[in-house]
């Protein structure tokens, strides 16, 4: 069987195969039957966020006062649940003066972003575009 | 881990594997697509690295 081969529409709906993949990385796709590129961003993904998180990245809060850190934590959130398990495990306080914080921040922002493309890519998937 | 290159260069191999994945669809052409991907994201961290290196601060 290909890895990635094209399918047509998928018979669920799209929006639930959307929300599945923003919620585990990797989901979506698994879900089309495209199994190489779910293994992968199920793996890469949460994998990138927990490096972030590991070398004193930030889980920034929603503070609508202050656009850019708002903007920043709808980035995070786009992990979907390794965000939520990172805020009840404790973790992505941040540690500001750490020479790693600046890079942290940007691997955990980037992994929600990456998500929000694999979601899309899912939708395009499910709708029978590619 | 605290090397500014060691770091860039992991968050080339995450980024470069994930558009590779998400942007080809056989696993020749991602592998293509993602080590040029790499090589660039590398290169011109490098090349802006040094052209900022020759800036007065």
């Amino acid at each position: 069987m290909p890895s990635s081969a094209g399918r047509g529409p998928a018979s669920a709906n799209p929006y639930v195969i959307c929300a599945a993949a923003w919620a585990v990385p990797g989901a979506g796709h698994l879900w089309l039957g495209r199994y190489q590129k779910g293994l992968t961003l199920l793996v890469l993904l949460p994998l990138m966020f927990a490096c972030g998180l590991w070398i004193e990245g930030r889980l920034f809060p929603f503070q609508i006062t202050e656009p850019l850190v708002a903007l920043a934590a709808v980035a995070d959130v786009g992990i979907g649940l390794p965000y939520f398990l990172a805020k009840v495990a404790g973790v992505g306080a941040g540690r500001v003066v750490a020479i790693t914080y600046e890079y942290g921040n940007t691997y955990v922002i980037v992994a929600g972003l990456l998500n929000m493309l694999a979601v899309l890519d899912v939708f395009d998937i499910a709708q029978g575009r590619k | 881990m605290t090397s500014h290159l060691g770091l860039l260069v992991l968050f080339s191999v995450f980024v470069s594997t994930a558009f590779a994945v998400l942007m080809r669809d056989e696993p020749k052409e991602q592998l293509r697509f993602g080590a040029r991907l790499f090589g660039s994201f590398v290169a011109s961290a490098i090349v802006l690295g040094w052209l900022l290196y020759a800036l007065p601060l």
